[in-house]
């Protein structure tokens, strides 16, 4: 048995060595936000988070990843509130078909996470492996950054709160 | 201001996606995130050989592997061949759900297998036996149509499949009329829809009911019924095909694939548990359909004072193997020089070959963008010709509003010229053209128009829609019209609440459930917004006219002197409010009235058919226009070339959502510069060479310009609220502009795609060269 935990929900599973974290998050847990496009590390539509690092799920031994901290596109929403990103992604115009939006959501996040203000270049950089052959990706930059700025006031009301 | 009230009105606002939660959730399913009991795994058999005949197909070691459900061949078809521009042209209906006596291209479909698990289907086909008398195979365009050439199809001697003639005025006297007369040769190359989700489908055909139902990533669900009820001789009635979520279509899911159909005949012979089919990424760029790489042969003259006399030219497109949509294609490549360009004399004639290589179908723009790159490059060639700005002579050429062109299109507005003015001043061209050369930089130009729906493949191109009105003052709108990305389910839902005069937070959008909702062509040809607009707009104006007539029932005055503005309704003589659309809505469902509310709209946009043999007709309700400038610095030393900025001007008649409207741009826009710099669906004898996204290169994020985007409104008078369709037209003049833009930058004259940086130092050199020896001699 291994120990996944995804979500912060523990799950015991019966794997095979062979299996994906792909595989194992959409054939046995049915979490299908994260989403297959290439299967060979070429696109990041498999973009999830692993102990804060954007890390692509196709090419990710599930069973490698016992007992680390997953967090997949379900997780970020608490409830019906969602995450600054998806609100951003949104109110911004940066999903068009909506395939590549997990992945490009996850990847912002793990950079956010690590640098709250990032600059145009560093959020070109860390979505250049992500492809979207919809949205042309500058809606995708303005998105990232609005989201940066909404966290950061979320930030502040937080901190003058407490 | 209340949150509900920031939608009234929502025309013309940037409403998000009405569909946007559960995508950036990931809560919305796509066709592959589908599950259902007992539902198995389909995989095609494929040829291994560009050219064959099929002599003989065992099967049986694969169906005796344990867990394979069902194998299907052409045997078990009713061999009854599909196509895409059936109406019209009837010859170019070519293809077989499975081909049973020859195959035609590496990849060609002779039979599925359906299996319990992915493994086993690849196992299973492993054991597929198929013998073939391998033909000789033929590549190129110009190989393929002479004579001796291996011929493809029986009914194809030559291998042009498709022959469209443009003939107008007298180009002969049109070219000796002229004071300049120039030559030019374009290529340009395949290409990949590349969509971020690949072709899948899940079939099910239950045995006793004989009911098909599919669900399934596609731009055009009726079309896929329509296909499915011929070939499988099923009644309309009796398929239901819902379009799920897609991730992309970009005219790759306009069509059927034999994956379509065989999913549903596996599904048939395994007892009727569904059967899903998904193409590997791999299968995506090497099975699916592709751009048609054109040769564009165009001779053209112009006096001195910039009138262009005359275009003529020949077209060459290669098919591959079979027709798809190769009429449409060529109609795009070659009728749409009238609607940009006030034109006397102009003979164009478009051949469509057949080659031993995976099928050109329908892509963005259709062959608007092969003629775009071919007709904009040599216009500016031209204008320099006779020493006049590009601007200039583009200005003094162009279509305008209200006018009937030479082969009778109907243009009411048309915002070309402002397209161009806003374009050129907002991008400073007088300031930089011909100005920044020591800093290798250029800016260069192309314009482009574009149809809004083409009545090309069945006899009518209506849309449908239904409103429903429900006793709590919500509202259903179902629409035949397939959002495959692009946000018609908002734009049209946005339309819907502007007519019935509520906010947008009340309706709800069913969309492409041949079941459930009216009928609808599909999403191609920027019709969307246009043609499923007017029918969404027309559902709620006879939704809001049932209401009214109960009110007006109710406080005895006439129907038509009432109307609903911001969920109230009022008297339009004074404005005076007589109920809330809430109390309304409560009246026509109460104890006295009862009656359900449910507004029906049917649109068909008024065209006249076109006349294949001259290319004579009005193809379109409306047509939009665009310009676009393009800013560039080339390295001369690595001959990479960046692109500054770029300006596009569209008219777009009304955005109904600005923010799609920009995206719509920016994603065309991104899509052009791709094609342009290097995208390339490379063959090895008749095989894709880079089926990858490590080998098929697509635009990231760090190549993306600035783009601005104007918005041209000319308040179409057919289009809903002024709107024209506008998906496609800003990815058409894109190679041009750029490679006028090179051209002013560095003063060399790309013409072949895409512009990769060996070709630019190729040309520098040649350049160089030449320079050099001029000045020897």
């Amino acid at each position: 048995m291994t120990t996944l935990i995804i979500n912060k929900k523990q799950y015991q599973l019966e794997l095979k060595g062979h299996e994906t974290l792909l595989e194992v998050l959409r054939d046995h847990l049915g979490l299908t936000g994260t989403k297959t496009s290439c299967q060979d590390a070429e696109c990041c539509a498999c973009t999830v988070i692993i102990n804060g690092k954007a890390v692509l799920a196709c090419i990710t031994l599930a069973c490698d990843v016992e007992g680390a901290e997953i967090l997949t596109i379900e997780g970020l929403a608490r409830g019906d509130e969602l995450h600054p990103l998806q609100t951003a992604f949104l109110e911004k115009g940066a999903v068009q078909c909506g395939f590549c939006t997990p992945g490009m959501i996850m990847a912002s996040k793990a950079l956010l996470d690590r640098n709250p203000q990032p600059d145009q270049q560093q959020i070109r950089d860390a979505l250049d492996g992500n492809l979207c052959r919809c949205a042309g990706y500058s809606k995708i930059f303005e998105a990232v950054s609005y989201a940066a700025e909404l966290m950061r006031g979320a930030q502040k009301g937080k901190e003058a709160h407490d | 201001m209340t949150e509900t009230k920031r939608f009234f009105n929502p025309v013309g606002k940037s409403v998000p996606r009405i569909d946007g939660r559960g995508l950036v959730t990931g809560e919305s399913k796509f066709t592959y995130d589908l599950k259902f009991n007992g539902m198995l795994v389909g995989k095609m058999i494929r040829s291994p050989h560009p050219h064959a005949k099929v002599i003989r197909i065992d099967t049986t070691k694969a169906q005796q592997l344990p867990g394979v459900k069902a194998v299907v061949t052409a045997r078990d078809t009713n061999q009854i061949k599909f196509g895409s521009n059936e109406y019209f042209f009837p010859h170019t209906v070519d293809q077989l759900a499975l081909e049973s006596e020859k195959v035609r291209y590496i990849g060609d479909e002779i039979g599925a297998i359906a299996a319990e698990t992915e493994e086993i289907a690849e196992a299973a086909l492993k054991l597929i036996e198929v013998e073939y008398e391998v033909l000789p195979a033929v590549f190129d365009v110009f190989e393929a149509i002479k004579p001796g050439a291996p011929q493809i199809h029986a009914h194809c001697r030559n291998n042009i499949g498709v022959i469209l003639p443009v003939n107008f005025g007298n180009p002969n006297r049109g070219l000796r009329e002229s004071d300049y007369v120039r030559e030019d040769i374009f290529y340009s190359q395949a290409a990949a829809h590349a969509c971020m989700e690949t072709h899948v489908c899940i079939g099910q055909w239950e045995t006793y009911s004989d009911k098909i139902t599919m669900w399934i990533s596609h731009q055009a669900p009726f079309k896929v019924r329509e296909a499915l009820a011929k070939c499988l001789k099923i009644n309309l009635n009796n398929i239901r095909v819902i379009k799920m979520p897609s991730g992309g279509g970009f005219g790759g899911k306009l069509e059927m694939l034999p994956m379509d159909f065989s999913a549903c005949l596996l599904s048939k012979k395994a007892g009727g548990v569904p059967v899903k089919m998904c193409y590997s990424r791999q299968e995506e760029f090497s099975f699916s359909r592709r751009k048609h790489n054109m040769h564009y042969k165009l001779k053209s003259g112009v006096r001195k004072d910039g009138k262009l006399m005359a275009i003529t030219g020949e077209v060459y497109a290669d098919g591959g193997a079979y027709c798809s949509y190769g009429p449409t294609v060529m109609a795009a490549a070659t009728m749409r020089i009238f609607m940009v360009y006030n034109l006397e004399h102009l003979r164009i004639t478009g051949y469509r070959v057949y080659t031993n290589k995976p099928i050109s179908g329908a892509i963005r723009g259709f062959g608007g963008v092969q003629s775009g790159f071919s007709i904009e490059s040599h216009m500016d060639l031209l204008a320099e010709g006779i020493g006049m700005d590009p601007v200039e002579f583009r200005l003094k050429n162009i279509t305008g509003p209200n006018m009937v062109t030479k082969n009778k299109m109907i243009i009411s507005s048309n915002g070309l010229k402002e397209c161009i003015e806003a374009a050129t001043e907002k991008s400073g061209w007088k300031q930089k053209r011909g100005k920044q050369r020591h800093l290798a930089r250029g800016i260069g130009i192309g314009i482009a128009a574009d149809v809004m729906g083409s009545k090309m493949y069945k006899s009518h191109e209506s849309a449908g829609a239904i409103i429903k009105i429900e006793e709590d003052c919500s509202v259903y709108l179902f629409t035949g019209a397939a959002d495959t990305g692009q946000g018609s389910n908002t734009a049209l839902s946005q339309i819907a609440a502007q007519e019935l005069g509520i906010g947008f937070e009340r309706i709800s959008c069913t969309a492409a459930d041949t079941e459930i909702t009216p009928f609808d062509t599909g999403s191609f040809a920027s019709r969307v917004t246009f043609i499923s607009g007017n029918a969404a707009l027309l559902a709620a104006r006879d939704a809001k006219k049932q209401i009214l007539e109960i009110v007006a029932d109710k406080h005895e005055c006439k129907a038509q002197d009432l109307d609903i503005v911001a969920e109230e309704v009022i008297v339009k003589a004074d404005g005076s409010v007589l109920c809330s659309f809430d109390k309304a809505v409560e009246l026509c469902y109460s104890f006295d009235y009862g009656k359900q509310i449910i507004g029906r709209g049917s649109y068909n946009p008024k065209t006249t058919p076109i006349d294949f043999r001259t290319g004579e007709g009005n193809v379109s309700g409306s047509y939009g226009f665009e310009a676009q400038i393009v800013e560039v610095e080339v390295d001369t030393e690595t001959g990479k070339i960046k692109i500054l900025k770029l300006w596009d001007a569209h008219d777009v008649g009304k955005a109904i959502n600005p923010s799609s409207v920009e995206s719509q741009v920016e994603g065309s826009v991104v899509m052009g510069l791709g094609y342009t710099l290097f995208e390339d669906l490379e063959f090895h004898n008749g095989r894709v060479a880079n089926a990858s996204f490590a080998k098929y290169k697509v635009p990231r994020s760090g190549i993306i310009p600035p783009i601005e985007t104007i918005m041209i409104e000319t308040n179409d008078p057919q289009g809903p609220f002024g709107a024209k369709g506008m998906g496609e037209a800003a990815l058409l003049p894109t190679a041009a502009a750029i490679a006028n833009a090179i051209y002013d930058a560095v003063g060399i004259r790309l013409k072949e795609l895409p512009f990769t940086p060996d070709k630019v130092i190729k040309a520098l050199e040649e350049k160089q060269n030449h320079n050099h020896k001029d000045e020897v001699e």
